[in-house]
């Protein structure tokens, strides 16, 4: 048995409720990490791994209350293991220390270096070693030259890379990473996990990783442990996890899996197992043609239906009528900084158009062009013909509803019921009127039972259903959402997604900016790129993801599904369930032959 | 976030006043401020006002481009004072004169009330000026650093430096909320100022909702940081300190000090409670 890192005994912690009394948050948790080792915690929306994460750092109950029982042993490198309350805040934090979602709730200094400095001064480092120690931990997060930049003037994975260097410099024995690329474009995302990769290569550092969608790490860690209603299974073997429980992670957990597991559980649950559970595309590749072989099958049986991912559903073909046009839209901040600059763009009916690009390439400037909360430079904007500079702005908001990514900044009521009926009063229907279309709208997004709870209290999940309802009730027609899955479990953002579908079927146009491409690729009929202000591309997801040029200058990345698609097919696919058709038909000899 | 929002924050350039320490330009600040509060001649005034815009332009390292890009934000104020106070004019405001400044309704204009008006706006101009050039040539820490040195707790004194790092973002949070508000046309059924009181009510409550959320995250992120782990902390920038800066900040205060004790001087006697 390898050195254990980090030790949980029988740990269960209540918080402490405003209203008096203590809630259970997490129930009888136990589990080991070793030492050097890469923990992946996966975990619905509000299923605990946070709070885990902060018990684990003592955080909870030490500093912001609530109360605890069992113990967390930490591997002290003088003092052996230890239980960390016997550590005073500087022995433990220079031991076992954390990583936040957000990179701006951890900046707190002007310059690189201060911030990587900052704990270091805290905790009363000669200053003589100071700097060696920040030039240390900025090469491993690869920001050797940053020392003297602006952390104002920074990118959002260049935050993380340096709030991740400023712990590095602390040289803690655990680091825990709670959803680290969660707020980051692609490139954000690659960059932070490439210092991932550097920091276990060169350090002997032991590693929990809270994330939702493990795409991109899911073949690098060691271990998973899953937390659920408030307790942990595991930690297993990545492999061993998905093939013990299969496909119900994703479908009943609503959990985010690997693209090439799902359609290799898929292919298993319809009768086509593969050698062994494939976790990455090359895997899938290779498995598929160890098993299916290079021609089809002659006598492949059908076997019994199974459920897949879900398909995407069906789609008018034909767009509808234009109902937003950009003319030649430059736009500037007082600054003069330009970041709209000649932008042409037709919005219609009936579609669902993705806005795509890299952090700070103009997309939520764009979005914000759509309902006149920025009104452009030069050019103009047209909604139905005329331009939103005509137009009183709160009848042009009812028209172009636009919902925030954190839904919290748009609520404007004391309880879900008049959060949802506020859009419906300025539209003069009657009280009865409006009371049966909010309690329509409620069960809808599945939020009757909470009509009378104030907005700000419900679960991130709730809050974005409610957001989107009480945006979508006055039937606009369009609605634009800033990050609309942001922080959402896989159920919840199919749900989501789901509702959005509905809603261009029923004649609405949707814009929804976004920096996942499993979304773009499953459920966008549209893609605009916008890179340094300017619309780059506009076509299909297909078209897209086809065009490497466009990908690489506005710093993208296809989904897996379309690359490993390809490779063994020879014609990319876009969504999991295809994929796992077409595999199921060769298996069954009834298509053609794998690449 | 636009790049405005940052308009007051330091600017990294190698000058005299850079190099100045914290407590020698505070010198300097306080020098110029107590002069220009208690003087009453337009020509020290004036004198005022140049040599601070001197100072700033010769001697800070930032353009006076920079200066203006905030100081045309207070210009309209200043404006105010200089144009418009000088029709409630009532008399030479001297001290120890019992003719009171200000007083309605309107008078003619006099030679006398726009040389008042132009006093308190050159007056304003010198403090602003001078505390501009204060803000924009000393690095935060360095004030954290230099206030710590003379015994205040670090962990009070690096306040203003998050303040300024998070004021941006809080800043943003406040214009969010506000653009939700004309999107969802809070207080449409209501008269135009029920509806802004109703709409500076909400604003309130959500900042402080969503202020509170982001500080606690940020409070975890100073704590695990070792922020208040101890006592005081090590600094590993240099405090800078330049024996001219200093002797500088000292002689602009020990001129300030004694032009006050002159302006005092010429009170003696006129005060009312010198009866």
């Amino acid at each position: 048995m390898p050195e254990p890192a980090l030790v949980v005994e029988d740990y269960s912690f209540w918080f402490k409720l405003a209203e008096g009394g203590r809630a259970l948050a997490l129930d009888g948790v136990s589990f080991e990490v070793a030492k050097g080792e890469l923990l992946l915690v996966l975990g619905t929306s509000g299923a605990g791994k946070s709070t885990l994460a902060l018990n684990l750092v003592g955080i909870y109950p030490d500093f912001f209350g609530g109360w605890n029982q069992g113990r967390v042993l930490i591997n002290h490198p003088e003092r052996g293991m230890v239980n960390r309350r016997q550590l005073d805040q500087g022995q433990r934090f220079r031991t076992v220390n954390m990583l936040f979602q957000n990179p701006e709730d951890q900046i707190v200094t002007l310059t690189v270096e201060e911030e990587v400095g900052f704990a270091l001064e805290n905790y009363l480092v000669p200053t003589s070693e100071i700097g060696a120690r920040i030039d240390r931990a900025l090469g491993l997060v690869g920001l050797e030259g940053f020392r003297e930049r602006s952390t104002m003037k920074l990118s959002g994975g260049e935050k993380q890379r340096v709030a991740l260097a400023a712990l590095l410099a602390l040289e803690p024995s655990v680091l825990i990473l709670d959803e680290p690329t969660s707020n980051l474009d692609p490139v954000g995302t690659a960059e932070v996990l490439d210092a991932v990769d550097r920091i276990r290569d060169r350090l002997d550092i032991t590693l929990v990783l809270v994330e939702h969608e493990v795409d991109e790490v899911y073949d690098k860690v060691d271990r998973v442990l899953l937390v659920d209603n408030r307790k942990v299974h595991g930690p297993y073997s990545p492999r061993a996890f998905l093939e013990e429980r299969g496909l119900s992670v994703r479908d009943d957990m609503g959990l985010w899996i690997p693209q090439a597991a799902e359609v290799g559980l898929g292919l298993c649950q319809a009768g086509v197992p593969l050698p062994s559970l494939p976790l990455t595309g090359d895997e899938l590749v290779t498995a598929v043609r160890a098993t299916a072989g290079p021609t089809a099958r002659a006598n492949g049986s059908p076997s019994p239906a199974v459920p897949v991912a879900p398909p995407a559903p069906e789609r008018p073909r034909e767009p509808g009528e234009t109902v937003i046009e950009l003319r030649d839209v430059e736009f500037s901040y007082p600054s003069g900084q330009l970041v709209l600059n000649g932008v042409n763009l037709g919005i219609r009916r009936g579609e669902l158009l993705a806005i795509v690009g890299q952090n700070g390439s103009g997309k939520s400037t764009l979005a914000a062009q759509l309902n006149g909360i920025l009104k452009p430079s030069k050019g103009e904007v047209l909604v139905h013909g005329k331009p939103t500079t005509r137009y009183r702005f709160a009848d042009l908001a009812r028209r172009v509803a636009y919902i925030f990514q954190v839904p919290e900044k748009q609520f404007i009521r004391n309880n879900v019921h008049d959060e949802m009926a506020h859009g419906l009063k300025a539209l003069k229907l009657s009280p009865e009127e409006i009371s049966a279309r909010v309690d329509d709208f409620l069960e809808s997004v599945r939020l009757t039972d909470r009509r009378d709870t104030s907005p700000y209290v419900l679960s991130h999940g709730q809050k974005r259903r409610l957001s989107v309802g009480c945006m979508v009730i006055a039937e606009p027609d369009v609605v634009v959402l800033d990050e609309p899955t942001f922080g959402q479990d896989w159920q919840q953002a199919q749900r989501l997604m789901g509702l959005l579908w509905q809603l261009a079927d029923n004649g609405a146009a949707v814009v929804f900016i976004t920096h996942d491409m499993r979304l773009v690729a499953q459920y966008a009929d549209r893609c605009a790129v916008l890179c340094d202000g300017q619309v780059i591309c506009e076509g299909t997801p297909t078209e897209l993801f086809s065009r490497p040029e466009v990908l690489a200058r506005a710093k993208l990345k296809a989904p897996p599904v379309y690359h490993f698609s390809r490779e063994l097919l020879g014609e990319p696919l876009l969504s999991t369930a295809d994929l796992q058709s077409r595999i199921e038909e060769h298996a069954r000899g009834r298509s053609g032959t794998f690449l | 976030m636009p790049v405005d929002d940052l308009e007051l924050s330091y600017r990294q350039a190698d000058s005299a006043f850079h190099r100045m320490s914290p407590f020698a330009k505070t010198l300097y600040v306080m020098a110029i401020s107590l002069a220009a509060i208690f003087n009453s001649s337009l020509y020290v005034g004036a004198f005022l006002f140049l040599f601070t815009l001197v100072c700033a332009a010769c001697f800070s390292g930032v353009s006076l481009r920079t200066y203006w890009s905030f100081g045309k934000v207070i210009m309209p104020f200043i404006l105010i004072l200089a144009l418009v106070f000088p029709f409630f004019y009532n008399q030479h405001l001297a001290a120890g004169s019992s003719a009171i400044a200000i007083r309605t309704p309107i008078k003619d204009l006099t030679w006398g009330a726009l040389g008042f008006g132009a006093l308190l706006a050159l007056r304003f101009l010198a403090i602003g000026v001078s505390g501009l050039t204060f803000a924009f040539t000393t690095h935060p820490t360095d004030l954290v650093q230099s206030l710590s040195r003379r015994g205040l707790d670090y962990r009070f004194v690096h306040a203003p430096v998050l303040g300024l790092v998070l004021f941006p973002s809080f800043l943003q949070l406040a214009r969010d909320i506000s653009t939700t508000q004309r999107i969802r046309d809070l207080g449409q059924e209501v008269n135009p100022i029920t509806r802004k009181l109703l709409r500076l009510k909400h604003l309130a409550f959500a900042l402080l909702v969503l202020g509170l959320r982001r500080g606690q995250t940020q409070a975890m992120a100073l704590d695990i940081r070792g922020y208040g782990a101890h006592r005081t902390r090590t600094f590993m920038r240099p405090l800078p300190s330049s024996r001219a800066g200093t002797v500088f900040g000292w002689a602009c205060f020990i001129a300030g000090l004694l032009y006050l004790v002159l302006q005092l001087g010429n009170l003696a006697g006129k005060m009312p409670w010198d009866l």
